[in-house]
């Protein structure tokens, strides 16, 4: 463990990060609000700490980095970029550091849970920082340094595992920054297609670009206080849901359709488990509210499918208060809260493939009953699953409901409500946004004590990097040279 | 005819055989009985003193792959190289070699890895010039298939690339049974369908109009593809069709056949007795069970309800294993059986202990090769019902004697019998009044003591060559 170096690529991450405010800071100035003096000196902390990090810890020789280096960095990276991030909000005025830290860290994490009470009346610098957060955090900001900074590409790949979500991270290319580049360029394309079909819809350039940001990411803030339920638009309401959709999907699927092979979707098994699940919650949910809700079933089938989306796809956008709806929406809800989306996607939870698998090697124990002779293995596809990785994915599960179990208790003895205690806590770390009870869709997460907010952080965090990442920081084992 | 026929070219071929195993004794064994100079490589002396004894051939010690031992076995004036050991690699070198000492000679591979028959084109024409790769295992595999979902089939050969198809069945009861053969329009009205042969009490009869149709006697159909399905309607419309089999021997043709039952949905297990091998199998397919264990055990075939299946088809590389488990299935209660059984001697005795379908690789392979080299007079014969009698398919020269006149007018011999004709792309199921052309294919069944005769009538009166 070679604790400069290390500190070396995290000051080259925060000055990226530092630098990615000039984006938010172009909107401050062109609307002439008061977020350009916080964005600035954001800016300038960041990007000089980052310098004197790149400046001490200098060394010359490119050197291999090992896995538990790239786990270091990763996880000591994220939180930087999540303190750096929440400057801005905390030198605004408006929120308290911890608040700021978990308005910062819900953005890059893609959770979407916040604390503001009003969005509408925050400045819109800030607003697009906010949003930008989530996209920079959609995709991974180690990814986005692999594609950019070239002497991170030695040693990429400890990196890239430590930070693309599920079970086995592909690899698209040879080589690892051109990954990284491809996996970018197709988040780019997306996210433009989504920004100009807003804006053919009626919305804004600036909530277009807001918007995209928390769709393609999965993130889930939005700029209006009624979240995409402000826009009484099917047109809008119907072009978030396919694009949140795409968000869920494996990015190693969309390279390969960008590539001419688009039969890949369907040979895919944890893309055909998330389709049959969105599809059939989606009916489920829409059975429920036509009729009480809603008495067009074409309005019944959007607002359900806009929810099961929104909630599957861990982005946390919301066009209805489904805290009214029937009970069985909200049993639905909160399961497919656990479920999340696909590998390799933006979206958070325990993901598809993971799910599928553990649903597979439960089949297998019970086809080996029936047939103890047999020779047979869990199958992805038309491959066999190694065992590791299945004792992985049993390990990860373990530890998300362990973890799940312990803030939540936590949360509650601090004297939240059980509902709310249980929601917040599984729409932190599936890094979904909004839970039920008081932290419902029509609710924020302002209200709750100081110290469950710093609980949640961590659990977004530990979320967005798969628990393993950050987890492993905590293990003295891993600090012993 | 001619009392002294000029002796044909095609007696004096030379053929280099690579590989004594089952495959080129036998392909050694029938070219010698047509007079063909053949050379026998092997690299196993036991294998080549069983061929030197029995046969009438040179044999050369050494490794087919080797240029130099092709170099011995004078492959510069073959006319014919087979290469036909059981390892493909062998094979394909030897071909690269043979091509590059003798370009001009045909070169026939037997190869059996799938990934390699792939590259069959690469192989055929750009690289080594084999003229044909024969792979016996998707042959067996077809013929399998074709044995399974034909209910009531116990017999199934194809002729003019698949256009013609003759089949045996089993009549238990039904409407043909009791039927004349001049009658039999009247069950079965497609005009595409023609009794060639019945085999009763496992002998063989030339029908002719007045012979009856009992009940368990095997009928000979030939029809066209597409009124084999009037022929099952009326024979086995009783029979369900397949929908579940247990496979025991999971080596290449287990495997192919597992993958094709899992394409055609049938409910599919297959028992291997090495356990990386079944291994092998769990990776490779999908829908199947793979059972680890032994076929003739049976407690693992109790366990597995292999008396509530359709089939058992038994394929391991050991035929007396084969033939027990198929034995214990049928005991079990299964409908159908099929045992592969590689020694040409045991043949006979399959159908006598009870085994109804038997298939060989080698046996294919043998067939396939001499089908090929044959090409040009005899297109392709098949035995039937052992060697009781033959089908032929052949090309009629201009210049024979069967062109130009009705067939009743023929002075065809007793015991031979014209099936079909193909003229064209098309099929004719002919009558009495039907007329040979020059040019068509026609597939005539002959006794076995009849085939000189048939084939002096096909000979061309003034040998062309």
């Amino acid at each position: 463990m070679r604790i400069g170096y290390t500190l070396y690529v995290i000051g080259a991450l925060l000055c990226s990060v530092g630098l990615t405010m000039i984006f938010p800071l172009m909107f401050g100035v062109y609307y002439q609000d008061e977020s350009i003096l916080p964005l600035l000196y954001s800016m300038g902390i960041t990007v000089i700490a980052g310098g004197c990090l790149i400046a001490v810890f200098r060394e010359r020789t490119k050197t291999l980095l090992n896995h538990r280096e790239g786990m270091a960095i990763v996880a000591l990276g994220w939180i930087g970029a999540g303190i750096a991030g929440a400057l801005p909000f905390w030198f605004g005025g408006m929120l308290g550091f911890t608040d700021a830290l978990f308005e910062s860290v819900s953005g890059f994490t893609t959770t979407g849970s916040t604390v503001l009470t009003d969005i509408e009346i925050v400045p819109r610098g800030l607003l697009m920082w906010r949003s930008l957060t989530h996209w920079l955090g959609g995709m991974g900001i180690i990814v986005l340094s692999l594609a950019i900074l070239p002497f991170l590409g030695v040693g990429g790949m400890q990196l890239y595992k430590a930070e693309v979500p599920g079970p086995v991270p592909d690899k698209l290319k040879p080589r690892i920054k051109d990954t990284a580049m491809a996996l970018w360029k197709v988040y780019l394309l997306f996210s433009v297609l989504q920004a100009v079909l807003l804006y053919f819809g009626g919305m804004d350039v600036f909530d277009s670009i807001c918007h995209t940001f928390g769709t393609m990411a999965t993130g889930g803030f939005s700029t209006k206080n009624a979240s995409v339920g402000h826009y009484d638009s099917g047109y809008l309401q119907t072009v978030i849901i396919i694009f949140m959709f795409i968000a869920g999907v494996n990015f190693s699927l969309h390279f390969r359709l960008l590539l001419g092979e688009p039969g890949a979707f369907l040979k895919d098994a944890e893309f055909r488990f998330y389709t049959v699940v969105v599809l059939v919650s989606t009916a489920v949910v829409a059975l429920a509210v036509y009729g009480t809700e809603y008495d067009s079933f074409l309005e019944a089938l959007r607002h359900a499918a806009f929810q099961v989306v929104s909630i599957c796809t861990t982005t946390g956008f919301a066009t209805a208060d489904y805290e009214q709806w029937a009970p069985v929406t909200m049993a639905v809800l909160l399961f497919l809260t656990f479920l999340g989306g696909c590998a390799g996607s933006t979206g958070g939870g325990i993901k598809c493939m993971r799910v599928l698998l553990l649903l597979k090697q439960a089949y297998h124990e019970i086809f080996r009953l029936i047939h103890p002779h047999s020779v047979s293995y869990v199958k992805l596809g038309n491959r066999i699953v190694r065992a590791e990785v299945l004792s992985g994915v049993l390990g990860f599960f373990v530890l998300y409901i362990g973890l799940f179990v312990l803030s939540s208790t936590l949360i509650a003895a601090m004297g939240v409500d059980v509902l709310t205690a249980f929601s917040a806590t599984a729409a932190c770390i599936g890094n979904i946004g909004p839970g039920l009870g008081s932290v419902g869709p029509a609710e924020n997460f302002a209200h709750l004590p100081q110290a469950a907010k710093w609980v949640l952080t961590l659990c977004m965090l530990l979320g967005r990097l798969e628990i393993y990442t950050v987890f492993i920081l905590f293990v003295p084992e891993f600090w012993r040279k | 005819m001619r009392l002294f026929r000029k002796e044909p070219k095609a007696e004096q071929l030379k053929v280099i055989i690579i590989g004594a195993g089952e495959v080129g004794y036998h392909i050694a064994h029938r070219l010698t009985r047509e007079n063909k100079q053949v050379v026998v490589v092997d690299q196993q002396p036991e294998a080549l003193r069983r061929v030197a004894e029995a046969l009438d051939v040179q044999t050369i010690r050494g490794s087919g792959s080797s240029p130099v031992v092709l170099h011995d076995a004078g492959a510069e004036d073959a006319d014919i190289i087979l290469a036909v050991t059981d390892s493909d690699e062998i094979n394909i070198i030897a071909c690269l070699f043979a091509n590059i000492i003798s370009p001009a000679s045909t070169k026939l591979a037997r190869i059996r890895n799938e990934e390699y028959t792939l590259y069959r084109d690469a192989l055929a024409q750009d690289i080594l010039n084999i003229s044909m790769i024969i792979n016996p295992e998707v042959e067996v595999v077809k013929n399998i298939d074709r044995l399974l979902s034909l209910p009531g089939a116990v017999d199934y050969s194809e002729f003019a690339d698949g256009r013609i198809r003759m089949v045996g069945m089993r009549i238990c009861s039904g409407p043909l049974v009791g039927v004349r053969l001049m009658n039999f329009r009247t069950v079965i009205s497609d005009g595409d369908v023609i009794i060639a042969a019945i085999v009763r009490n496992d002998e063989l009869i030339i029908p002719t109009g007045m012979d009856e149709i009992r009940a368990d006697d095997v009928v000979y159909f030939v029809c066209t593809e597409s009124s084999l399905e009037s022929v099952r309607n009326v024979v086995a419309a009783l029979e369900d069709p397949i929908r579940s089999a247990l496979i025991v021997g999971g080596g290449n043709i287990g495997m192919r056949l597992a993958t094709l039952f899992e394409r055609k949905g049938y409910h599919t297990k297959l028992v291997d007795r090495d356990e990386e091998r079944c291994a092998v199998l769990a990776e490779k397919l999908n829908s199947t069970i793979v059972l680890h264990g032994d076929g003739t055990d049976q407690d693992l075939l109790r366990e597995e309800n292999a008396g509530t299946m359709d089939a058992v088809v038994c394929l391991t590389s050991d035929e007396e294993t084969n033939i027990l488990c198929s034995l214990l299935a049928k005991n079990m209660g299964v409908r159908k059986t099929v045992a592969r059984i590689n020694k040409v001697a045991y043949q006979p005795l399959v159908r006598a202990i009870g085994i109804e379908h038997s298939v060989s690789p080698r046996l294919s392979a043998v067939n396939s090769i001499l089908h090929y080299i044959r090409k040009g007079k005899v297109l392709s014969s098949v035995a039937i019902r052992g060697e009781e009698a033959e089908v032929m398919e052949a090309l009629a020269e201009a210049q024979s004697d069967i062109v130009g006149r009705p067939i009743h007018k023929l002075s065809f011999p007793k015991g031979a019998l014209v099936l079909a004709l193909v003229r064209g792309t098309e099929v004719v199921i002919p009558s009495g009044d039907t007329v040979i052309e020059p040019q068509d294919r026609i597939l005539i069944l002959s006794t076995r003591q009849a085939v000189s005769d048939v084939e002096q009538a096909l000979m061309v009166k003034l040998k062309a060559y």
